[in-house]
Order: C-alpha cells, then structure tokens, then sequence
C-alpha cells in the first residue's frame, strides 16, 4: 500500500504543471542569482581571491534560500503548498473519510505522503543546483572569480543543509497541518525558524555567543559560518564543506528534533483525528424545537427606512473597515507573527548596537532602527497574507454572493479592505511603538520621546505601507488565484528590489515603492534638510497607485463570472466618472511629482551611473597622468576664510595657499585640482601664466609660468568656492553640511599637481580599460615614493589659520585656538590659529553644542597645561567623563612615555551619525554621535569594554602617530600611525582596567583579524607591509604590539619608540617607514627573540595551540600537575595558503586557581611563565601548594590562534 | 408588479449553454421554478440578482431594466443564494445587523428593532447569541432568509432553500415564504415538486437552459389530463418496457416497480389510467426533451 500511495502522490504531482513551475522558479532564480553576483549584468567586477563556487560559497548560497527573508519565504510558501497541502487536501476536498475508511496501515499512509512530499519538495530544490552551475558557466571570470567545476562542491552542501533543512521544515509542517488541519500553522512555524536563524544572526554580534548561535540556527547558517569564517581565501578555494564541529552538531541536534516531531506525529496520528482537528472549535449547538411562535405577516415587520447616499457609503466604510480590522486583529496568525516580532525585537535589541561587546543607550533613534525590522519583514508578510485573507474574504466564507447582491457600492467594499490592511498596519506600529517604550524602560532610559515615534511610524513609515496595502489588495483584486496573489506581491516587494540592486539599474522612480535618498533620524539633526524628499515620493507612488486602483476597482470580482473576458466587459461598464476623476488625479500626481524628482536628481543635480564614473575615472588617468612627471610646488600655508550656511546647506570658502617649490630645480608647471569642479568660483595663480589645461568638467587646470619658480621661491594662490546643495540628488547626498552637524574637511580645498586618488584601484577593472595593473601601495623600498606622506600629495607641514562663520546658535569649529569671536551682519564667527606647522589635513565644524572644559595639568611639569573641551550635543552626556578621563590619562601616558604633547588644547567635537568613526586633525577630534556619545558601558563588569574610553585614547595617540609620525606613502605606514595608535590605547586602558579587560577586547581584535583575512580581495600581507587594511594595521596590529611588549617588556618597547619619535617626528621629506620603525624595535630586542620578532612583523603567523589534556595527583597537601599541550604553527603566503612550520618559540603557560566571584574567568595566577615549546606536542610538570582550577597555553590569548578557546582546560576533580 | 424576461441566453465560457432563449413573465407572488440540478435556475436566478451578466435578452421588473440598472436591483432585492456561508465566529444578531448596514438602513434604532423583529420572525431570536457557523441547517436557512427580507424587497429570490431539510424543517420554511406577501414577486427554485405545488400559484419547468412549461400550476395538469398511465410491473420487466414504452417516471412501490408514462391511448393492458399529479407533468417535460 505505501508504494501505491507513494507513487500516487508522485504520479499526480507531476501531472500539475505548479511543479515544473516552483523547479523554474528555482532555476532561473539561481541563475538570476549568480549572473547579478558575478556582474554578468553590469559588466562590474572586483578584484578578489576567493572562488565564488567553492564548496563553502555554494553551501552559504544554498543556505541562503531556506534563511534568507525574502528567499526563505519563498521557499516556505513552496514547502508549505507541496508538503502541508498533501495533507490538507484529503480534507478539503472532502475524500478523507472515503480514504480512511479504506485498508490502509497508518505507516502506508502517513510515511507513502510524507516521502512522496520531501521528495518532491526536494526536486524543486534541486533546480538550484541546476540554476548555480549554469550560472557560474556562463559567468564571466576576467578576475579569477570562478573556480574550477566540481560537482562535489554543490552536492555535499546540498546534502548537508538543503536535504535535512527541508527534511526538517517538512516534518514540522506535516505534523502541524496534520494535527491541525490549518495551512496557516505550517506558515507559523516556518516564521519562527527564520527568525530563529535570525536572532542566531544577530547573537553573533557578542562573539562569546557563537557556539550557542551555531547550534540554535535551523538551517545550520551560523554553524556554517562559525566553521568556515577564518578560512583564508586560500582554504575557501580548496577545501570541502567538512560535516564536522559546528556543522555537525548542528545537523545532528536538528535531524534529531525533526526525527522527534515525526515520530511524536506517527505515534498519535489516527485517522479518526481528521474529523476532530486539534483546535478550539465549540460543538454545534442544538436548538431546542419550541413551537412555533404565532407567525406575524411580514408587512407587519416594522418598517425601516433604507439609504443610498454619499452618507450611507461612509457609514458602511466605516462599518465594514472595522469589522475587517477586527477580525484580522483577533486571528491567531496576527497574533503569533506580531508575538514573533516582538521577540524579535527584544532578542535584536539584546544585541543591537554592540562595539566590542559594549552597549549603547536605547535612544530613541536606535529603537527606531529596531523598528524598521519589524516593519521592513513582518509587516511586508502580514500586508501580503491579509490582503488576500480580507480580499477573498466574502468569497472564502462563501457569502459572497449574499454581500454582493446588497446595494452596497464596490468602491466601499475595496476601500474597506484596503483601509482594513492600514489598519492592520497602525496596530503593528503600536505594537513597534510599546514594545520600544518598554525596552527603553526596562533599560532605564527615561527620554521616552512620544511625538517622534509617533512621527516616524504614523505620520512618515505609514505612507510606505500605504502605498503596499493599495499594491497588494489591487494584486489580489485583479489576480483571480489567492497564491499567485502572494507570489505575485512578494515578488514586487522583495524581487524587484533584489533585481534593482543587482542590475545597476539605480533609478528611484522605477524602484517600487522607493523612499528617496533620504538620511536618516539623528538626535543631532533630526530629520534635516530631506525630510520632505520622502514625502515626494510616497506622493509620486500613491499617485501611481491611484491610477491602479482606480483601474482595479471595476474589476471587484461581485459578479460570479470568473473568465478575464467577462471581467474586463463588466469593469468598463462599472467605470464611472468617479473612478475617472480618481485615475486623473492619481495621473498628475504621478506624473507631476515624478518630474519633479527627475527634474532634481537628473537635471538640478548630475547623475552618473557606476560605469559612467568609471569611464570618468579612466578618462582622466589618460589625460592627466602625464603631468605626474612635472615637478610640483608644495602647499606651505592656508589661509582661509569659511562661512557656513548650515539651513541652506551651503558654504562659501575664500582663502589663498603658499605655495612654494622645495626642488632643486625650477618649476615651469603647476597644476590644481579640485575634487567637486563645480564649487569653483575662481582660482587665481598670483604670478605670470598662461593656462595650458582648462577642464572645468574634470576640475582641473594647468598654468604655465612665465617666470619659472627658482628652488626656494614661493607664489600664492586664492581661491574662492561656492558650493550650494540644490533639490535633492539620486544617491550619494551629501552630509557635510546640514542643518545641525556640519563636518567637511580640507578635500573640499584645491589640491595641487595630479592626485592618483582619482584612479581606479580595481586591477580587473583596470585591465578591462587596457590600464597597467596599480598596485595598492607603493613598495616599502621604493624610495621615489617617500616624498609624500601617505596622506597628502602636495603638502609637508603647513602654516594653518582659518575664520569660520555660521548662524548665531551655533558654534564653528577649525583646528587651531580661538583668537577671535565676534559677531556681525547677523553672523558668528570664529577666528582659528595654528601655533606651530601641521600636516595639510584639516576639518571645519559647526552646530549647536554645549560645551564641557576640563584641564589636564602634565603631573610632571604643572606648567604644562592642556585645555580639554568637548563639544556635545546636549542630550549626549553620558560618557563625557569617561571621555575626560581617558584624554586625561592618555595625556599622562603618551607625554611619560613617547613625547611631549605639540598643542596646548583637545578637542572633541561630536557630529551626526551619517558616518560612525572619529578621526584625529591636529588638537581636534570630531566624533560621531552613534560610537562613543551614546555607549553604555556596564561599570561592574570587570570585562565590559568601556569603549568610549578606548576610542578617546586612540584618536589621541594620533596625534603623536600621524601627527607627529607620519609615514610615507609607501606600504606599511599604517603602522606608525593605526597600529601605533591602537597600541597606546591599549596601554592606556591597561593602566586603567587592568588585564581582563584587555583579554576580551583582544579576543574581539583576533576574531576580527580572522575574519579580516578570510576576506581579503587582493593578498594579505604582512604587518610591516600593511596596505591600509584594517584587519591587519588595526586588528592584528593590537594583537601583535601586545604580544611585543609581553616579550621585550613595556619599557624596553617604549624606549624603542622614543628613540624612533625623536629620530623622526616632524621630519621633513623623505619620510620615514615601517623600516625605520622596526630598526627601533630590533635594537631593543633580545637575540633569543629576533625570530619571534620576525614571526610578528615580517611574516603571517597563526597558531594553533591547545591544552590536550591535564591531571592532578594531590600528594602530602601538594599538587602534581601534568598537562599534555598541543602546538601548531602556520606560515601563511598572501593568499592565505598555509604551511605548517615547526614551532620554536616562547609561549605563555599558566596554572591558575579558581576564582571564587566567576568561575569561568581566570582566578589568580600559580604558575604563568614563558615556556620554550619546540614540536608539536609537550608534556609538562609543575608541583604546587595551592589547589589548581584551571590550566592553559597561552591563556590570555596574546598569540593569533585560530581555535583560541581550546587554549585553557579545567583540571579534574578526582585525583 | 411585472418581472419580464425576454429571450434571456447565457453561455458560459466552458462552452456550456446556462440559459437558452428564456422567456418568462413573473407577477407578484410565489413563483416556482422547477427543474433538476443544473437546468440553469440558479443562472437565472443570479442573473435577476445582478450577480451575472447574459450574453442576450431583457429582464425588466416594471420600468426597471434589471441587467444594466444592478444597483437599483440591489436596493429592491431579497436573494437568498443556493449554497452559501458566514462568517465565522460570528452572531446571528451582528451578522444580521451586518447585512441590514449594508442594504442601507442606517438608522441604528431602526435596523435593532428590524432585526429583532426578523429574527423573532425566524423563530432565531433565542438563539441570536449563538455563532451561525454552529447553527443547524434549517436555522441557517431561516436566517438565510430573514437576511433576504431585511429592507422590503420588492423580489425575493430564494434558490433551493429547502434542500436536505427535514419534512419539519422545510414545512417551517414553507410558512415563512408564505407569509411573504402579495405584492412582492418571489422566485422559488426547487427540483422538489411538492414545494411547488404547495406554495405557487404560477411556475416554470426548466431543463437545461430552457423553460420547458410556463404557466399556472393548477393549468399545468390540464396538459395531462388522462394521458397518464400506470402500471405495476416485476423488478424482471422494467427493462422490457422501458424499450417498448416511454417510461417517465419508476418508483418502487411495495415490492413491485411502479412505472408511469404519457400517451393519448391506454398503451397496454397492463396500464391503468390514473390523475395526473404536478410530478408525472415535471417528468413528462424533463423526458420529453432528452431527444
């Protein structure tokens, strides 16, 4: 029996056109998939080392369709319709009683059903496969980007997570619409595992969580990339997806779980059940025959007057819209998806916003952020379901034709379901809204900010919705077939933007639904100056859905007639001079704001497209790359007058360069630049010329003299700029100058000579426009390149003074001390002067701030103080003293150990959250609102990073490294100035919390590394030869520096970079390298340790160590520990290919008790001394007094290991 | 009041003929509409209804061009469909109200005190706390058909109502559809005879698509007056007769088969003449037109 039931199934499946339809879908959706990844549409690649079909990619791919929002959806609407209808449809077509009632074994039915379904579930699938591997053949590969084809790579992963995820999801929903008869169960379930795989996403953000987040994720994602996440390029390439570790607990733990629910469902099942669903139906209620009552004539009933008016439609609105609302509000799918989204919300907010581990403030512009998750996944499902829930309901309830045949109007009963899906809409706004509130609450954080929730949700995100529940309800009106309705929305919601995105088309008035380029809510500026774009669109879009529905109208199905022909033939005659009126409107809505958004994104701004910027980017390197090879003067002061329009978003810059030749010879040539062209007002060369270039497009410019500058000579240069922001643009707008948070910086000033910035620096790009391949950075060794730093091309140390004005409620900020304030013509402004050269790297600052002044008096030297002032947004002032503080050491430490401090004032100056990063301009440092301004750091956690701290203390340490360092720009320079910075901040914060503090953020630093590296496009290198990559001059940077003073020790080290700091600060050109640094450094170290020092800056190390196994044997009140250790060590090339070497080195090994307040940290330290380890494995020995807890190799994890957790065991019980 | 249907035809997509050429005058009072399952009634029904369009023909009530005025049909209407439902978890007593906003009574006080008054009609008014989707199929119908009087329509369609009623259900039916009144049409269908007989002065016969008999009930058995025969023959025998005879109609009756036919003649001596009744007049027209 199971047979013919299995093959019936099958047979009759595969006579129904939907599943070659849902394989098709598969198909072509992974080809899509693969030519858009590939720029097989645009033509645009990147450089990169990795293989996009490699085993780990495809098996990350293939995962993507069972957890990714929008792909998992589409999946679990499959899976639902192919393995939850094989159930329902034996009841609902009501057969189940003719089929239970036949000889047919539990067994033969339930496993004939179940295996038919998962197989065919898994044919579907499979089309992925297909779609990958004719996606990736027809890829195009100038960079190396694909792979050899190897079937394996997509089988095993298919294996591995498609066939038991599906497994997995198949079992849950045949057992719940089994038990419960209800497809919307097996949608539920399917929610609550992709949020499930979700909020094992978002846990990751506190790496102490991967563990439990690769077990927890349903479709093995995270267990995926917990596996695979270190994995070099190298490794990605060649190695298989491996069913071991992460990977393979997970697959077991959720095989089992599925194995669980199978077997709970066959054990329970009887066939008798399916008369008596699961569920809180009444039982019939039986009336009691009572004789008939004396029958009335019915021209006796009383008479009640009847109404078609106007009027009467409102009412019947207004009736029929909250009848809708409540019966969508009271279902169990509302409720368990919104039960769903708030926990959502509540576990993403456990994690959101998290730097290092650290919390931030819940303001209200984060719980907004928190929001749109809500309203970006779930409501988009709800609108989706319920528009074909309140649509079809009448017809679904099968009184269609009693409500049809009413006198009531159809644009009433549209208008009502559509309002009814607004409705729905503002209730899960509320719901947003509450839970946001609560979570402030249960923070502590008392700022509740009603009327800008409020105004978010109500009175900005509703439009959008509004615009999705006219789509979807217009779908589901015009579409005669519920499902296809779905599909057809999803795919318009979703699709469309994923076709958008990956198509290059980037034109907003033909994204659906598109917002505008808009930024977005800033405590400091709120809305700013776009606000009003937004409303531009959701006009041009409800404009455009004005017309639709107005068309979709007459076509309310209220006649019974099913064919296209005979809808169409009863709409036009239902069109009347309303629904005309409605259409006109909604025409010149969408036809007037659409022209104005072209008018201001096309023609009041410029738009280019990727590639048009490429053309550009190649067009220049052509024309100009020629003039590299005339000498060029050098920018020795500026001078410059700023005055800031922050409500018309514009500014106004006079000012004049020194510019003076420094060569030996003449100097017949110069060229300036700028990087906006259009800002020019006037360039005037104050000398005799003749313009050889004049390229206003480009913004460039050429000028012959007549008289030659001599070596030594000097000539000035005004300029004077504009630069106003015009309507609103189609991308990239700009955030430096805004209503609240001014910050630009010197690039908005002329440059001098060619600037290579303007270049490609993609070689794949680079080769498709015939130009010679560019290497990222300079080699250390190529001394022509030591002439610049490796942040400036025309400048040394310049002479700096600025006036900067702005409204009167705002302060104006330049690097340099205030000399002057005054105010005039309704303006403040503010007069700046360097007292000594700084770098030609500057920034100008405006806003309304309060202002908090501190001292730091140089405990050595009373008579040197530094003024420290903070410029912050009023709200902001949580971690004002920790930013104090931190200034205060970093000041105590840098001038103890390095050099005296060059300014005599600090400041940090707070901007809006459009960037996340504070950076270091001489005595100024802006700071972003969204990184140390709103931190919460949890002062009773010995281990909480108090990141405000840590970022105040790097951005100072620039100023010695960068502004006092400053490397050329040639590879490795990044290391005088980020690595060095990060170093002193981690000395700093030693001072201040200790060691354990900086175990963690050490772990966090390897963690980042290792990820760093796994994504390298080009080739790592080793830290001497840092190319600006983060993961190495920052991540690997700290690790490295630490490991360094743990070896040479803390004095030694700084002594080391004292030497370096007085041999090289404020050097003139040629400037210093990486070379030079680590001269310092390998004097100051140790022969026996000249290796290690090589292992560190010269070349790519990772270990691999662990403790294997340990004992005690507790004799006379002594402890014999004996631990076994396993060391590994690699060296790895640039692409991440490892060799294993054999290891010789020093390494920490530590006998440490328990801690008596935490277990799980170290408690005090018996035995912790550098140990020779040589070979793979060693046995050591140690006798103690004290009882040891715990032992470890390298505990505190100051060597890169790429398993840093096995480092550390907890020593047995027993003796 | 005059409903007039003229030359009224309807093809449905599938090819299938719904309506062919219908031509019927419908005055106040109960109409019977009679004819098996699938002879178009309900077409016809939902086209008075405005609830489907014709390909051809006319339907006028009075002045009232019943195919291109719908919603002046809907404001004067009754309509009870053939097979129809609620809304789940729902009250008799909201749905009602439900129905009666939305055939316009707006006036809160008036549509309580008409929908008390319905349903006390209905006999429901006990149980108007109740979900209808738990309600028997008798009480569902008798809401089904305060539903349809909410308003003073001026037609009331009311398509097989008394399907798979019990003999008490439907006998409670029949008194409500009684009680109508005489200056409304109603349009009764039913493949029942009975129902016809005992509740409408005029009918129709239909079979597929086409009105077959038209006219008074009484008048219809003129047609057949003493052209009936019966006779009672062996289970053995039916199929012997039915070649030699047109059989239209066979019960069984104590034991033996107990056939019908028409013919001007005694057509055998085993035949006996006997009165005809409504049913021998609705079979003879079914048989007559399956060529």
């Amino acid at each position: 029996m199971f047979k013919e039931i299995f093959l019936f199934e099958l047979k009759s499946w595969f006579k129904r056109p939907v599943i070659y339809l849902y394989f098709m879908l598969y198909l072509v959706g992974a080809f899509l998939l693969i030519c858009a990844a590939t720029g097989a549409f645009t033509g645009n690649t990147q450089d990169t080392n990795s293989y996009m079909n490699s085993a780990s990619s495809i098996a990350g791919i293939l995962n993507a369709f069972n957890s990714d929002f929008f792909l998992g959806l589409i999946t679990t609407i499959i899976c639902v319709s192919i393995m939850g209808s094989c159930v329902q449809k034996d009841y609902q077509y009501n057969i189940h009683s003719l089929f239970y009632s036949k000889p047919i074994t539990k067994s033969s039915y339930l496993i004939g059903r179940f295996s038919a379904s998962f197989l065919l579930s898994l044919f579907a699938l499979s089309a992925i496969v297909f779609g990958l591997i004719l996606g990736f053949a027809i890829a195009p590969n100038d960079n190396g980007q694909i792979g050899p084809f190897s079937i394996l790579n997509y089988l095993v992963p298919f294996l591995t997570f498609t066939v038991i995820n599906v497994f997995f999801i198949g079992v849950t929903f045949f057992s719940l619409v089994t038990y419960t008869r209800n497809l919307t169960t097996g949608y539920v379930s399917a929610l609550v595992f992709i949020v499930i795989s979700g909020i094992a996403t978002s846990m990751t953000s506190d790496i102490e969580n991967e563990t439990l987040s690769a077990i927890i994720d349903p479709f093995g994602n995270q267990a995926l990339s917990a596996l695979t996440e270190y994995w070099t390029p190298s490794e990605q390439n060649e190695r298989m997806v491996p069913l071991q570790s992460y990977v393979l607990y997970n697959r077991l733990v959720w095989l089992g779980i599925s194995l669980l629910i199978g077997f709970v469902t066959y054990r329970n099942f009887q066939f008798s059940q399916f008369l008596n669903p699961v569920g809180l139906k009444k039982k019939k209620s039986q009336e009691e025959v009572k004789g008939m009552k004396h029958i009335q004539f019915l021209f006796q009933l009383p008479k009640a007057k009847q109404y078609f008016n106007f009027k009467t439609s409102i009412q019947q609105l207004v009736f029929l819209t909250r009848f809708e609302i409540k019966k969508i509000v009271r279902s169990v799918f509302f409720m368990v998806v919104i039960g769903i989204a708030i926990l959502l919300m509540i576990t993403t907010h456990n994690y959101q916003g998290l730097i290092y581990g650290t919390e931030t403030y819940p303001v209200t512009y984060q719980m907004l952020d928190l929001g749109a998750v809500l309203s970006q996944f779930f409501l988009i499902i709800l609108i989706i379901f319920y528009s074909g829930i309140v649509v079809w309901r009448e017809r679904d309830n099968k009184c269609d034709e009693l409500i049809y045949s009413t006198p009531v109007q159809t644009w009433v009963l549209f208008t009502s379901k559509f309002l009814s899906l607004v409705g729905l809409v503002g209730a899960v706004y509320g719901a947003a809204i509450i839970t946001s509130i609560a979570l402030q609450t249960y923070e502590g954080y008392y700022n509740y900010e009603l009327g800008l929730y409020i105004f978010e949700y109500y009175g900005k995100r509703i439009f959008s919705a509004i615009v999705l529940c006219a789509m979807a309800a217009m779908v589901q009106v015009l579409v005669n077939n519920k499902f296809i309705g779905f599909t057809l929305t999803t795919l318009l919601t979703f699709g469309l933007q994923i076709i958008y995105n990956t198509t290059d088309i980037n034109n907003r008035l033909i994204i659906f639904n598109s917002s505008g380029n808009v930024l977005p809510y800033s405590d400091m500026n709120g809305y700013g100056h776009t606000l009003y774009v937004f409303y531009m669109y959701k006009a041009y879009w409800i404009g455009f859905m004005m017309v639709l529905v107005a068309l979709a109208m007459p076509m309310w199905p209220r006649l019974k007639e099913k064919s296209y022909k005979a809808r169409v033939k009863y709409a036009s005659k239902q069109f009347q001079r309303s629904y005309a009126f409605m259409m006109i409107i909604g025409l010149a809505m969408f036809l007037g704001f659409g022209s104005f958004i072209y008018y201001n994104t096309r023609i009041l701004n410029e738009y280019k497209t990727n590639k048009e910027q490429e053309k550009e980017q190649v067009d220049f390197e052509k024309k100009y790359k020629t003039c590299l090879k005339d000498l060029q003067p050098r920018i020795v002061s500026s001078t410059v007058e700023v005055d800031i329009f922050p409500n018309e978003q514009g500014a106004k810059v006079k000012g004049f360069y020194y510019l003076k030749n420094k060569h030996k010879q003449p100097i017949s040539k110069i060229y300036i630049g700028m990087f906006e062209p259009k800002d020019i007002k006037e360039l005037k060369l104050q000398t005799q010329h003749s313009k050889i270039i004049d390229d206003a497009a480009f913004g460039f410019f050429g000028y012959k003299l007549i008289k030659p500058m001599l070596p030594g000579d000097s000539v000035r240069l005004d300029f004077t700029l504009e630069h106003f922001s015009h309507g609103f643009s189609e991308d990239g707008s700009s955030t430096d100058i805004v209503e609240n948070g001014t910050f630009f910086n010197s690039n908005a000033l002329p440059y001098i000579g060619y600037n290579d910035n303007m270049e490609i620096a993609d070689n794949s790009t680079r080769k498709k426009y015939n130009l010679a391949p560019k290497p990222r950075m300079a080699s250390i060794d190529d001394t022509t390149a030591y002439g610049n730093t490796y942040i400036s091309k025309d400048a040394d140390w310049i002479r700096f003074e600025a006036t900067v004005s702005t409204i009167p409620s705002q302060i104006a900020i330049a690097p340099g001390y205030l000399e002057k304030e005054w105010e005039s013509n309704g303006r403040k402004y503010f007069k700046y002067k360097m007292d000594r050269p700084i770098l030609n790297f500057y920034s100008f600052l405006s806003a309304e701030y309060s202002v908090l002044k501190d001292k730091w008096i140089n405990p050595k030297d009373p008579a040197n103080v530094v003024n420290i002032e903070i410029y912050y947004h009023k709200n902001h002032t949580y971690n004002l003293d920790r930013m104090v503080n931190s200034t205060k050491r970093s000041l105590n430490y840098y001038t103890a150990q390095f050099s005296p401090y060059q300014h005599k004032q600090v400041r940090i100056i707070e901007f809006p959250r459009y960037a996340s990063f504070a950076q270091s301009f001489p005595n100024t440092i802006p700071y972003s609102e969204s990184i140390g301004f709103i931190a919460k750091v949890d002062a009773d956690d010995p281990e909480s990073i108090d990141f405000p701290f840590y970022v105040t203390a790097h951005e100072i340490g620039h100023q010695w490294w960068a502004h006092q360092i400053i490397g050329a720009d040639v590879q490795g320079s990044t290391l005088m100035s980020e690595t060095m910075s990060q170093y002193s901040a981690l000395m700093v914060m030693e001072k201040e919390y200790g060691k354990p503090a900086m175990k963690k953020f050490l772990k966090y630093e390897m963690d980042d590394y290792l990820t760093g590296r796994a994504q390298e496009n080009r080739k790592e290198v080793p830290l001497m030869m840092v190319e600006n990559q983060q993961y190495i001059h920052y991540n690997k940077g700290s690790m490295i520096m630490y490991s360094l003073k743990d070896y040479i020790g803390e004095d030694s080290l700084n002594s080391a970079i004292r030497r370096y700091l007085k041999e090289k600060a404020f050097q003139e050109p040629p400037y210093t390298t990486a070379r030079d640094f680590y001269g310092q450094i390998k004097r100051s170290t140790p022969d026996s340790l000249k290796e290690t020092l090589s292992d560190l800056f010269e070349r790519i190390v990772v270990f691999d160590n662990k403790v294997r196994s340990v004992t005690v044997l507790k004799t006379n009140n002594q402890y014999k520990v004996t631990l076994l250790i396993n060391t590994g060590k690699t060296k790895s090339d640039s692409l991440g290919k490892a060799k294993d070497v054999i290891v010789n080195d020093w390494i920490d090994i530590g006998v440490f008790a328990k801690n008596v307040k935490n277990k799980d940290q170290l408690g005090k330290e018996l035995i912790f001394k550098k140990y020779k380890i040589v070979g793979k494995e060693q046995k050591l020995e140690f006798t103690l007094d004290e009882e040891p807890y715990m032992v470890g190799i390298d505990p505190y994890n100051k060597l890169i290991d790429m398993d840093p957790d096995d480092n550390l065991k907890t020593c047995p019980k027993s003796y | 009041m005059l409903l007039k249907i003229q030359n009224l035809t309807k093809t449905y997509p599938n090819g299938k003929k719904a309506l062919s050429n219908v031509n019927l005058d419908i005055p106040n009072g109960i109409f019977g509409l009679l004819g098996p399952n699938g002879a178009g009634k309900s077409s016809l029904m939902r086209t008075i209804a405005a609830l489907q369009e014709s390909d051809e023909g006319t339907i006028f009530l009075d002045d009232l061009n019943v195919l291109k005025q719908k919603d002046e049909v809907r404001k004067i209407l009754g309509y009870l469909p053939q097979d129809f439902g609620f809304y789940p978890r729902v009250t008799a007593q909201d749905m009602l109200n439900h129905f009666a906003v939305l055939k316009g009574i707006s006036n809160k006080s008036e549509r309580k005190e008409v929908c008390d008054a319905l349903l006390h009609q209905t006999n429901l008014y006990e149980v108007r706390d109740k979900y209808i989707g738990d309600y028997s199929g008798g009480m569902r119908q008798r809401f089904g058909i305060a539903q349809a009087l909410l308003g003073n329509p001026r037609i009331v369609i009311v398509d097989e109502p008394t399907a798979g009623l019990d003999p008490q259900e439907r006998n409670r039916f029949h008194n409500l559809l009684s009680e109508i009144g005489e200056n409304v049409v109603v349009i009764l269908s039913t493949h029942i005879v009975d129902d016809v007989k005992n509740l409408c002065n005029e009918m129709a016969i239909m079979n597929f698509g086409e009105v077959l008999y038209h006219g008074k009930t009484n008048e219809a058995l003129n047609v057949l007056n003493g052209k009936v025969w019966q006779a009672q023959i062996a289970k053995e025998e039916v199929e012997d007769y039915r070649n030699r005879f047109k059989i239209i109609s066979s019960k069984v009756s104590g034991g033996k088969i107990c056939i019908n036919t028409v013919a001007d003649t005694q057509p055998d001596k085993a035949f006996t003449s006997v009165s005809p009744d409504l049913e021998d007049v609705y079979f003879y027209y079914i048989n007559n037109q399956q060529k």
